[in-house]
Order: C-alpha cells, then structure tokens, then sequence
C-alpha cells in the first residue's frame, strides 16, 4: 500500500471517527462540561446551613415551576416477568429501568403529574377541589372526591394513588427525616442538574453493614429546591436510584394544564382518596420509598440507615397463591416468584431461610415465617432474625 | 489458436494511424508525444496477496487501436479497473488523456467510453431504459439530447429494433453489443473495452471488429484488450503484451514484427550441403532440421539463396520465405507459446 | 462533405467541449459518421450542465428506478394493505374483543374515531414492516448494484462516488417518505370509510379538533420518516461492507430485532436512551396535551446521530473501496 493511498484512507476514516466522536462528547458534554466549568458559581455554604435554609424553603411552600423528573434505577434485581396489565403507573415498573414524570406546579391546588407511556398517559390534576385522574390506556376519568381532612392535604396525600409520581422533593423530605448522628454530611456547590447550577449534599452513613454507600440530594443554587436524589450503593459507582429533574423551569406553567374535563367516551367514575389508595393498595409497599410506611405497620430491629423490617408472612402469600383477586395481585405473586427463584438459602442460629441480596436491599424470608427486609448486609439480616 | 494473417493483409485492414507513422489514408496526424494512457510502475496486489499487475508502465498514443494481449488471469481488466478509478493501485501513477489520475476521474471519465468484464445492466429495465440510466450518472451528458444520443448508439450497434425490450430477454451477443451502445453514449475520446467479442459469434465478433474500426477511423483512440492474438492482429495498430500481471512486450505490430526476422527454409535431404552453403552466403541462425535447413534471411534476397543452393549442387526439394507471424513474435519475446487458455 | 465547415461541425454528437483540439478535419470525420448513423437527426449543441441538475437527474433515475422496480412495488403494496386489513378487522370484531386484557387501548379508540387507525398502524408498523422494507431497499441500494455489476458503469461513467452515494441516501429517504406516507394515507382513508371521524381526545385527556389532527398525523409521518431515515443509514453502511445484498438487508433486519429484543430486558435499561428503535414509537408526544416536543426532539437528535455516523462509514467505506465486482 502507498503512503498515499494509506494517509487518504487514514484520512477517509477520519470522518466517521470525529462523528462517533462529536457524538459521545455530546452525550457525556453535560458532566464533563460541568466539571471542567466547575468553578464555584455559588457562594459557599456550610453543610448545617444548606439543610437550615433548605427547610425553611420547604416551610414556605415551592414556588411555581414545571419540569420533567427521571427516575431510573437500577437495583440489580433479578430478571423480573413482564407484566400484563401494568403500565408506566405501575410501581413495579419503578424497581427496574428509566421512567419520566412530567411536573406542572402552580400552587399547592393547582398541581399536575403526568406519567407518559408507550401511546397512553397517566395524569393526576389537582385544580383547586378537584381532583382528577386520568388513565389514558382504560379511557377512564376518576374524579376525587373532597374526604374530611383539610383540601390541601387532601391534594398533596393524592399523588400516593399513582406510587411513580414520584418527585425529589418527596424524596428529600424523607431523607432529611432520617438523617442522624449515623451519617457524614458533606457538602459541594459546583453540581449541575437540569442545566442549573446546585447545591449538593451526600448523606454517607458510617455503619459499614448498611448497602449504601451514600445518598446525594443536590439543592437548586437559587430557590434551594431539591432537584435530585442519587442513591449509591457499595457494590457500584453507577447510582443504583435516580431520581431528578432532567428539565426545569421556575415560572407559573399556563393554566390549561390544570383544566381537565372528561373527554366524551370516556368512563367518568367518582371515589373517594381513601378508597383511590385502597383500589391501588395491593400495589404499594413495594417501592423504596414506601420503606416508611411499612416500618410502622411491622416490627422493626436498629436504626437509621441499618434498620431492618421484620413483616410476619408466608412464602404462598408472597408468591401470589393465597391472592387470587385482580391482576395487579397476581402480578406481583410472579414477582415473587421470580424473586424466590433466585434465593440463596442460609441458615442461622435463628432457623433457615432463603435471602436475596440486591445492590440496595437484602430480603430474608424465614422458614418460620417472617420476612426481614433491610438495606444491609445478608449477614446483618441473619443477626436481626437471630435477635427475634 | 488460429492462423495470423500475412503482414499485408494486416497493414490494409488498419486504418488508424500509427505513432510518428503517414497513418492509414486521409485521417488526422498524431503528434508522438501524445497519449491518451499512460502508467508508470502500476502495481496492484490484492487483499489475498496476490499480485495482479506488477510494475506496468504502459503508452498507449493517441488514435491508435491499442490491443492489450494477454492469457486469462494476466491482468488486462484489473489494469482496467485501475485506469477507470474502480481499484486503486498499490503503486504507481497513471494518466488519462494526459490528466493525472485518480484526482481527475471525475473530468475525464465523461470523455471515455469503457465496457469492463463484459455487460452489466439493470434486468429489469429496456435496453434504452439502461443506456439512459447510464447516461443520467454522468454529470455532464446534457439531457435534452439524451434521446438521440440513445438512438444513435443503438443504431449503430445494431439493437434500435430491440430498444424497448427488457434486458432479461437480450441473447449474450445483444447484451454484449448493449454494453458497448453503453460506451457509445456521449463523444469520446477513448474507449476501453475490455474483451468485447467475448460470447459473440463469429459474425457478432466480425461485426464489433469493424465496430472499433470505424470508432477509430474518427479519431477516437481505442485501448481494447483480448486473449486472442488473432483479433488483436486484425483491429490493432498497436499492441501490448501481458503474462501473469508483468508487461512482456509493447509498441506498433510492425515494429514488434520487424523485431522478429524472416528466415528462410529449405526442404533438402542434403542437409549437411545445404548447411553450407547457407554459411556461405552468409546467413546467421542456420539450424538443422530433418530433411530442411532454416536460417534467418535478414536482407537477403531469397533467388540468390535458390541459386546459390542449385549451383551447390543441392537437391531443393522445397524453398519457402518464412515472414514472422505475432506467435512467432511473442514465442520470440516469451520463450514460450502463447497459451489461449491460460 | 468537405464543405462542411467546423463550425458547423459543432453541432453534431462527436465535437463537442470534450474535443481538445479543433482539428477542422476530424470536425468533418465526425460530422460525417454522426449524420449517417443518425439518418439526418441533428442533435443540438450540448449545454453545460449545472451540478445541481446532473444531481437531480441522477435522484430522478435513481427514484425512479426504486418506483419502477417491481419488488419495491409490492412492499409498498403491502404496507398499504396492512392498514385496510386492520381497518376491516376491527370493524368486524368491534365489541367482541372488549376483556380488556393485551390489546393497546389505541386499538379500542379506532372505533370511536378513524383518525387513530392512522396512528395505531403507524405505531404498529414501524416496529418491524416498515424497517424490514427501508432495510431491503437500503440494504440493497449499493450492494445490489455491486452484485449484478451496474456499480462499475455508474462509477464509470462517472457517477462519482459521493456524488453516487449521496444520490443513493436520498433516493432511501425519499423512499421512507413514501413507505410511511403510505401506510398513513390508506390508514386515513380506511378510518374515515370505516369509522366516525371528529374531535380526537388526547392521551392525556383534552380533545383538539379534526383538522388539527389530521395535522398532527403529518408531523408523525415526517417523524417517522425521520426514524426510518436513520435506519437507511445503517443499512446503508452495511450495504457498502458487502456485494451481497441479501447480506446487508439480512444484517440490518437482524439489527432491528436485536434492538428490539434488548428494549424489552428491563436490566437493560441504561442502554435504552441509545437504541434507534426506543425511539421510533415516540410520535405519541404529538397525541400529549402539551405536545412533547422535547420528547420528540431528542428522538429526531437520536435519528440525526445515527444518519450522520452512518453515513459517514459508508462514505469513507464506498469511497476507498476496491469495486471489482
Ligand atoms: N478481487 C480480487 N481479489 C483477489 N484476486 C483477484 C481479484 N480480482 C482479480 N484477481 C486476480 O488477479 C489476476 C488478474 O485478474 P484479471 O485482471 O481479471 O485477469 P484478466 O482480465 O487478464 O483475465 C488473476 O489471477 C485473478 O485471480
Ligand atoms: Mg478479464
């Protein structure tokens, strides 16, 4: 081959090269472009008074805004069935994968989420006392009714009907509830989410046995609202949970995102809050977030970042054998099982079980009949059940 | 292999010019420098390591009817390839039509007709559907004129009857005669055509023969390759020679010709006297055969030879002038015989 | 004869720009055999030809030679029916089917309105038909002229080869175009026969009149034309690797699965965002109330990158490539 013929082929393949190139830099541009920015745009804040401040933003209420929330995870579970019957609005699809919110907020009643999916929509409209939601792939419009509790909190309990809504502000409240002498707190302020400069606060807890190796809440530089919360596990540098916003803005979205009138053909049911949670009910307790919850209902061994749930139940009821009402009960029966496939068994001097062991989670079903749920360590399970 | 005619008959049926030569009646003089190929050391090797072409350094002048000879495998359409910008050399340069190629294959392929490694054409579509298919990829065909340019070509290849019929249905003597419509297309200077006659029958061959003849009777040049000595002899003024990817010979026929000598042969059974006698007129080359005794005339006129042999007492069985046919020139040139079969 | 001067001689086939020399005496050689073989046609005096023109011409060849081509016909002819069997299917079985279970709840609002026949066949048909015919016809597009040997005369001709390639990916978007186009009208026209036309509702609830939907039909066609686009484009480079065509529709049908098989593995997840078919389906942003464009704008990012890395492989592969086929 001649120098010349090689250098023109050298040259030719070039192109493609650049391209490829151009285009990777595109899609990693935005933390690379951050970091080499990086210099502090934001004036520097003590740990103590982010969260100070934050708090007392929280207290006065969010300003309006819009965006668009990313929630992805990736907790390393086993392979998980598809599940006939559950859209984007299922929780199960909060356990694996990338899923889009879309925020409208124009005041605490005028509030809209709405949860895209593959040619259907699901939209929860708070406007003034109505509520509505809308589930585009049944057709049907469930108005709200007003319950006894006060309206506003009426509205702000009515996002737990649709467990995906999930926003970084719902999540850093509960993060910061749980934050205690177990955790180093840290502090920077060259972040960048949403193309805004942030705040960015990383919660490390110092028990070695929990599965977390720290949770990152980044803070809008300006206006202090949570923009994201990352979840990192020991096992990965990759954030086993995501939740942020991808696109933000802070002025008063237009009013016609709150207008809803059922569309002619459409079922138009009417039901109570209490009732809307208790259709979806057998749904919930699954997500991350509903950690909270269940540790009132069940016992629960430590405390801070190594608590450990222990729930009274049976491998059948997991598996779905002893649920045979409504698809969403069966369907999380085949998660179950898939779960329970994959079990290692372990034994103790508690008695033997199976565990699972996720980036986040471990799960210990025993022999006797209880279930141990904790975001440590296997061997920190097989303690609390040792403990009883 | 077919006999090669006499040199007369050759000189009669060229009637392109040669280089530097009076040319062959009343067409247009060639200056010497002019060429309308030339390579230097081109050189392809092929993926697999094969050496397809080895150093060619080619001339072909402008107006002639170049024929470029040689053994299936030679070489002869991977040299074409590379003329026309479709491979690229390892080595070496080339121009055509005196512009340095690869950089000019876009200005100068509209002046040059090729036809390589026989037709190829959409099944689908007429012939004139191809030829004006062929005709939309050139950037400077004007395409108000595309329909008589069509019909002309067609004309003059014999296929204006069979014009709208699908190139599925053409017989391989009507493909091959497309292929060349298709070469036909636009004003050219140079043709290439690699093998044309190849599935043509005898009168199909004859015909493209006369084909070329008159393409070069106007002045186009015409670089045509064959395995066939005997085609090449009828149409070429001049000649190159490849064996296994390397040039062997090259230049006018008659010069190659003239390379060679006229011996002369003598049918005797006194072959020892006869031998002799030869030596003594001073002929070279003398060589002994059974029963008859050759050696190269050179200037020599042959009565003087007859007589000096019956003076000799030599019993002439047989006397006969030998003029050099091309096989005897490339079996000179080569060492070897021409294999038509590669 | 000789009185033909060489001026005159101009204006006949052979002495043209292309002669060099003005010799009057091959003017008159030319004047001569041109007139004859033509039997006194005059041709006139050939025109510089702009390269926009010569590159429309050869677009013009080239579509027509993709339109003319009977396969691609048939292709076209089926994707046109699909839309008509759905049609008639739903309009037969409507009512029947209503447990609720598996069938996409676009396919149940067809009934209500026709308008979304065109969006439930789009949506059905850009998940394998219409890629497997972008794939045979790009797939085809420089490997099938290799195969039967028509790539040497158009290089030599000379086409150019990115002159010849450029020619060749429009001539695959134009075919997009149609393909989709296609599928769209007949769903139109079949869903407006079919069923009752009117105000659609929206994904997300709200209704927006007739005419603004059928608007909104077109931005989906030219998005999905977009998304087939992409897909040419790798086809394409894949067809510029190889002289067997049926190899390069083959590799690029098997892409496409493959794509779609690793978009179901939610463990997959991260790799999702860069997959060209995630994104194919992602019109439904124009059925959202406010319209996702930002949705649909990073798919047509996602389609740009993939043309322009495709298409610059198989540039840099079609313009150093040995053609000896
Ligand atoms: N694409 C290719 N790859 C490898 N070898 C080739 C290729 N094309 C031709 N050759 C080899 O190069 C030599 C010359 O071939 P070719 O130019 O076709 O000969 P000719 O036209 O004189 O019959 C042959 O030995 C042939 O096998
Ligand atoms: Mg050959």
């Amino acid at each position: 081959m001649s120098i010349r013929a090689r250098r023109g082929r050298t040259v030719r393949w070039a192109v493609p090269a650049a391209a490829i190139a151009v285009i990777a830099g595109a899609i990693g541009a935005g933390p690379v472009i951050a970091a080499v920015q990086g210099d502090p745009a934001l004036p520097e804040r003590t740990a103590e008074q982010l969260l100070a401040s934050a708090a007392q933003a929280g207290r006065a209420g969010l300003k309006p805004m819009s965006g668009t929330v990313m929630q992805t995870a990736s907790l390393g579970l086993p392979g998980l069935p598809e599940v006939p019957g559950m859209g984007g609005s299922s929780p199960v699809a909060l356990l694996s994968g990338s899923h889009e919110l879309k925020v409208w907020y124009g005041g605490a009643d005028k509030v809209r989420f709405a949860l895209p999916g593959r040619m259907s929509e699901t939209d929860l409209i708070t406007n003034g006392d109505q509520v509505w939601l809308w589930q585009s792939d049944e057709n049907r419009a469930t108005r709200v009714k007003a319950g006894s509790g006060e309206r506003g909190e009426e509205a702000a309990r009515a996002h737990e009907a649709l467990p995906t809504a999930t926003t970084p502000q719902q999540l850093a409240q509960q993060l910061l509830r749980r934050v205690g002498a177990d955790t180093v707190v840290s502090v920077s302020n060259t972040e960048k989410v949403a193309d805004r400069a942030a705040y960015q606060l990383a919660f490390a807890p110092k028990d070695p046995s929990s599965l977390v190796k720290e949770v990152k809440l980044a803070l809008d530089g300006e206006t202090l609202v949570p923009l994201r919360v990352q979840v990192y596990a020991r096992s990965a540098a990759e954030p086993a949970f995501e939740v942020g916003f991808t696109s933000v803005t802070f002025s008063p979205p237009a009013a016609e995102n709150f207008t809803f009138t059922p569309p002619t053909g459409a079922k138009v049911e009417e039901t109570s809050l209490a009732e809307l949670l208790k259709e979806r009910r057998p749904e919930r307790g699954e997500g991350f977030e509903d950690a909270e919850k269940l540790k009132s209902e069940v016992g629960t061994v430590g405390e801070g970042w190594t608590t450990v749930a222990v729930i009274p139940v049976s491998e059948q009821e997991l598996t779905g054998q002893g649920q045979g009402e409504g698809s969403s009960g069966a369907g999380i029966g085949a998660i179950g099982d898939a779960l329970l496939k994959s079990a290692k068994p372990i034994s103790g001097t508690w008695g033997s079980g199976k565990v699972i062991q996720t980036k986040l989670v471990s799960a210990l079903l025993t022999d006797d009949g209880r279930l141990l749920v904790g975001a440590v360590t296997p061997e920190k399970l097989s303690e609390a059940a040792g403990r009883k | 292999m077919s006999r090669t005619p006499t040199d007369a008959g050759l000189a009669a049926d060229v009637p392109g010019s040669r280089v530097g030569g009076p040319g062959g009646g009343s067409r247009r003089e060639v200056p010497g420098a002019e060429l309308s190929i030339v390579t230097s050391g081109l050189t392809k090797r092929f993926g697999s390591g094969q050496v397809a072409v080895d150093a060619l350094d080619l001339a072909v002048p402008s107006g002639s009817v170049f024929g470029f000879l040689g053994p299936n495998g030679s070489g002869k359409t991977t040299t074409i390839r590379m003329l026309l910008g479709l491979v690229a050399p390892t080595a070496g340069e080339w121009r055509l039509l005196g512009t340095p190629m690869p950089g000019g294959v876009g200005g100068v392929l509209s002046r040059v007709g090729a036809l390589v490694e026989g037709p190829a054409f959409y099944p689908y579509l007429s012939g004139e559907a191809n030829l004006r298919r062929y005709d939309a990829a050139d950037p400077s065909a004007d395409p108000r004129t595309v329909s008589t340019r069509i019909g002309l070509a067609l004309e003059r290849v014999g296929l204006a009857a069979a014009a709208g019929k699908r190139y599925r249905a053409y017989s391989l003597g009507m493909r091959q005669r497309l292929a060349i419509a298709a070469t036909l297309l636009g004003p050219r200077e140079l043709l290439i055509l690699d093998e044309p006659t190849n599935g043509l029958d005898p009168q199909g061959t004859r015909e493209v023969r006369g084909l070329v003849k008159e393409i070069a009777a106007e002045g186009t040049t015409v670089f045509v390759s064959s395995h066939l000595l005997a085609e090449v002899e009828q149409m070429c003024s001049h000649v190159a020679v490849m064996r296994t990817g390397r040039l062997v010979a090259q230049g006018p026929i008659a010069d190659l010709r003239a390379s060679e000598t006229v011996r002369i042969r003598v049918e005797t059974p006194d072959v020892e006297e006869a031998a002799a006698v030869l030596a003594g007129l001073g002929l070279p080359e003398i060589r002994l055969g059974d029963g008859d005794v050759s050696a190269a005339l050179g200037a020599g006129l042959p009565e003087r030879v007859c007589a000096a042999l019956v003076t000799g007492g030599v019993a002439v069985r047989g006397l006969a002038v030998q003029r050099p046919t091309l096989e005897d020139v490339f079996v000179g040139l080569t060492g070897e015989g021409f294999d038509v079969d590669g | 004869m000789s009185t033909v001067s060489g001026k005159e001689a101009v204006s006949t086939e052979k002495a043209t720009r292309a002669v060099p020399d003005h010799d009057p005496a091959r003017g008159r050689d030319q004047a001569m055999t041109a007139g004859q073989a033509a039997g006194g046609r005059p041709i006139p005096p050939p025109r510089a030809v702009s390269a926009p023109r010569a590159w429309l011409r050869l677009l013009g060849s080239e579509v027509g030679l993709t339109f003319r081509r009977p396969r691609n016909l048939a292709m076209l002819g089926v994707l046109t029916v699909i839309p008509v069997l759905i049609g008639i299917a739903l309009r037969m079985f409507a009512g029947t089917g209503g447990d609720g279970t598996g069938a996409p709840m676009i396919f149940e609002r067809i009934t209500g309105n026709g308008l979304f026949l065109t969006f439930a066949a789009l949506s059905l048909l850009v998940q394998l038909m219409l890629p497997v015919c972008v794939a045979v016809v790009a797939g085809d597009s420089i490997a099938g002229e290799a195969g039967i040997g028509t790539l040497r005369y158009l290089l030599a001709a000379p086409a150019g080869r990115t002159r010849l390639l450029a020619v060749k990916y429009a001539c695959v978007v134009v075919f997009c175009l149609a393909a989709v186009t296609a599928v769209a009208l007949s769903a139109l026209l079949v869903g407006l026969l079919l069923f009752p036309a009117g105000p659609i509702t929206l994904l997300s609830g709200g209704t927006i009149p007739f005419l603004d939907g059928v608007l909104r039909i077109g931005v989906v066609v030219l998005y999905v034309t977009a998304g087939m686009a992409a897909l040419g484009a790798v086809a394409l480079a894949l067809s510029t690797l190889t002289e067997v065509s049926v190899g390069a529709i083959a590799s690029t049908v098997v892409i496409v699965i493959a794509a779609q098989v690793l978009r179901a593995v939610p463990q997959l997840s991260v790799l999702q965002p860069y997959l060209l078919t995630e994104w194919w389906s992602g019109f439904d942003g124009v059925l959202r109330d406010p319209v996702a464009i930002g949705d649909m704008g990073q798919g047509l990012l996602v389609f740009a990158a993939y043309a322009a890395v495709f298409c610059s492989i198989a540039w840099a592969r079609f313009t150093g490539k040995d053609i000896t086929a």
